[in-house]
């Protein structure tokens, strides 16, 4: 499968930080990819070279199997910065065609599917208000709408759920799901990893300008495992001592378990039901993907908010 | 359609639809008209008439004089006094008077006549002087008496006057009176624009900063696009004003035409007018005025979008940083003034070059006359120096403003900015 969007060894510097330091990944068309990282990690620097905001200072960008052409490509990419910002004394409507207009669209395209788009986000009666009057969310809302209008192939939300509630949360969630099903690849960048281990296929973790981690959701649960095991008892747990395992943590009805190197868990299974206690579960736990994030970025010093931005 | 034809219509629509563009269209020649008159006004109604006491000691005035020199001249009121000269230089203010003063006993032959206006406050010059050319002019008539010269003998001395007047075989049309007039309206339009619209300029770029939409923008245009956009739509908004106002003199002027022939005084001014129209080349002046003020505007615009994307909300930074562009533009009026006084002078002819401020120092000399006052190569030469200045302006501005608009944080400082623009892209 050809990748829609693919980064090879990116490098942008900045007068007193490698603010992106030989990242590269890939894309697959129709996923949900998530880019993750702490605060000031690179991500922003990233996108900004994928959306042709910046020139990398070496490395190269390939859309849809051609090196990215920012003129041209700008087109069918659609972007929504974490810093969000809108005309304040434009009205609604106005404002939507002109972002659609320089997108591409024509006037009469871009004012149907603005329409489209509000009906289904019921805003249909906004399109002669000012955006300085609309709620946080409502502009919100509003930004969504912009960055989606014109059908881009690529999609990129930066922390898009910040600041709406969890109804309006859960319709800008549903629409990104279907913008994916109908065939756009979405770029999601967020630190909320909740977010992540709900939507996304596709995870790459950027810390201090580098890549440290490119995984599906799943391989990165399976890579950071540790063995750990909850076995369920119906009552008391009945927990012998056997050199297969190790208790970490003893609950009222049940036991976690790691297992020792060189053993399997069905050693650890037998072992246990040879003491005849009532197991009802047995169920491996795998880390989440807070878990995973935490421990490959903390220890690194506190990341680099406080770092002279000058470039 | 195109997309800096976008941008353009968007900054253009948006400024003139507003209601403070239709007000200050209306308002500001209003305002400026007041100005001229109002200070021409006040200036007449500061100075004060004058009561002042006449103590003659030369025994050369009389109550008669005095009092005729009251009906020529109302500026200010002599009395003259004789009686209780003592009581009068010592209560002249509980008398009515606002001073006094003693014509020394003095040979009128005599060169210099120093007299005091004994006062118990002071007054401004104005009215002083005004006392002084109603003394001098009773004085005349005195001295007149004294060497015996009749009417007749007077008005020959007081008007027979050689008048001289300037003829530039050049340019025959050529009035320097009515070319400084022309260049000092010219001059101060375009310095009122390059300031104004300038500064709209700036607050546009810190509009779309500090809403944040500039990131939204740059990701589907170029920031220098983006950029020139504004300035040209502005610029167009600027134009429409001036046209406006081009349209507005025009029916004012042919309705008082129409209205009042009759009257002396509007019969005066449309003489003047008409006077101006044929002693001017108004086609090449507004064809320099249009291009300098777009010149002009060009070259400043870029240095205002330049510093409102490197600052922040803060409009104090953006003042400070804007300060030595603002003085540019100041320091320009002043070498106007120098050279409308001396259009071929040094100082004209390098200000009316050097592209920041030929937009100003040129549109003066202009009326003067081309080829008379300014030569043609002159006036090619500046122009394609503006050309050049506004290019190289904005394409440093560019720079700047393609790394400011992203950057949040610390107000940069001018050395900063430089690197900016001569980074590598």
């Amino acid at each position: 499968m050809n990748n829609l969007l693919e980064a090879r060894n990116l490098k942008k510097y900045f007068a007193t930080q490698k603010a992106v330091d030989d990242i590269s990944f890939s894309v697959a068309p129709g996923s949900i990819f998530g880019l993750l990282g702490p605060n000031g990690a690179g991500k922003t620097t990233l996108i900004r070279m994928i959306t042709g905001i910046f020139f990398p200072d070496s490395g190269d960008i390939l859309f849809e199997g051609k090196p990215f052409d920012a003129l041209k490509d700008v087109e069918r990419i659609g972007y929504m910065p974490e810093e969000r910002g809108l005309y304040k004394k434009m009205k609604i409507g106005e404002q939507a065609l002109y972002l659609a207009q320089l997108k591409g669209l024509s006037h009469s395209d871009a004012t149907r599917l603005i329409r489209q788009w509000f009906v289904k986000l019921e805003m249909e009666s906004w399109w002669n208000k000012k955006v300085e009057d609309l709620s946080k969310g409502m502009s919100q809302k509003l930004q969504f709408v912009t960055t989606v209008v014109h059908n881009p192939k690529l999609i990129i939300l930066d922390e898009p759920f910040s600041g709406l509630d969890p109804v309006n949360s859960n319709v800008i969630k549903d629409e990104i799901f279907n913008l994916a099903k109908n065939g756009a690849t979405i770029l999601f960048s967020t630190h909320r990893m909740e977010q992540v281990e709900e939507i996304c296929d596709h995870i790459v973790l950027v810390n201090k300008g580098k890549k440290i981690l490119d995984a599906t959701v799943k391989e990165a649960r399976q890579q950071f495992k540790e063995g750990l095991f909850r076995i369920g008892f119906d009552g008391e747990p009945i927990v012998p001592d056997h050199p297969s395992y190790s208790v970490i943590k003893k609950e009222e009805q049940s036991v976690v378990v790691k297992i020792a190197e060189g053993y399997t868990s069905n050693t650890v299974l037998t072992a246990l039901l040879q003491e005849g206690g009532a197991i009802t579960s047995y169920n491996e736990i795998l880390p989440s993907l807070n878990d995973i994030f935490i421990e490959l970025v903390e220890g690194t010093p506190a990341t680099r908010q406080f770092q002279n931005l000058t470039a | 359609m195109n997309k800096s034809l976008l941008i353009i219509k968007r900054e253009y629509l948006t400024r003139v639809r507003k209601k403070t563009f239709i007000i200050s269209t209306i308002m500001f020649p209003l305002l400026y008209l007041l100005l001229i008159f109002g200070t021409g006004y006040i200036a007449k109604k500061t100075s004060k008439q004058l009561r002042v006491a006449v103590i003659d000691s030369s025994g050369l005035f009389d109550k008669r004089t005095v009092a005729e020199s009251n009906l020529r001249d109302s500026s200010s009121y002599l009395e003259y006094v004789t009686a209780n000269q003592d009581s009068v230089k010592q209560h002249f203010s509980s008398m009515g008077f606002d001073g006094y003063v003693v014509i020394p006993a003095t040979d009128w032959r005599s060169e210099e006549h120093k007299v005091v206006l004994r006062t118990d406050k002071t007054h401004g010059i104005q009215s002083i002087v005004g006392v002084q050319n109603k003394l001098n002019s009773i004085w005349n008539n005195l001295k007149y008496q004294k060497l015996g010269i009749d009417e007749q003998t007077r008005a020959t001395l007081d008007r027979n006057r050689i008048s001289l007047e300037e003829e530039n075989l050049q340019d025959k049309g050529a009035n320097a009176g009515i070319a400084s007039g022309v260049g000092y309206i010219c001059a101060f339009l375009i310095y009122f624009i390059l300031l104004i619209y300038g500064s709209q300029v700036m607050m546009g770029v810190m509009e779309e900063k500090t809403n944040r939409i500039a990131e939204v923008m740059v990701s589907s245009v170029r920031p220098f696009q983006l950029m020139l956009g504004k300035i040209i739509g502005i610029s167009l908004v600027a134009l429409t004003q001036f046209l406006l106002w081009i349209v507005f003199a025009f029916v004012i002027f042919n309705i008082t035409k129409a209205s009042g022939a009759g009257s002396n005084a509007v019969s005066g001014i449309v003489a003047s007018a008409q006077d101006i129209f044929t002693r001017i080349n108004i086609p090449l002046v507004l064809f320099c005025f249009g291009f300098y003020l777009l010149g002009g505007f060009f070259f400043y615009s870029s240095l205002y979008a330049a510093i409102g994307s490197a600052v922040n909300e803060d409009m104090r930074e953006a003042q400070s940083l804007a300060f030595p562009v603002t003085m540019l533009v100041i320091f320009s009026i002043a070498i106007m003034t120098a050279a409308v006084s001396d259009p071929t002078g040094d100082l004209a002819f390098w200000g009316s070059i050097i592209p920041f401020s030929s937009p100003i120092v040129m549109m003066a000399r202009v009326p003067f006359g081309v080829p008379g006052t300014v030569p043609w190569w002159q006036l090619a030469l500046s122009m394609v120096l503006l050309i050049a200045g506004f290019v190289l302006t904005t394409w440093f501005a560019g720079k700047i403003y393609r790394t400011g608009i992203l950057m949040y944080g610390k107000k940069p400082s001018w050395k900063e900015m430089a690197k900016w623009a001569f980074k590598r892209s």
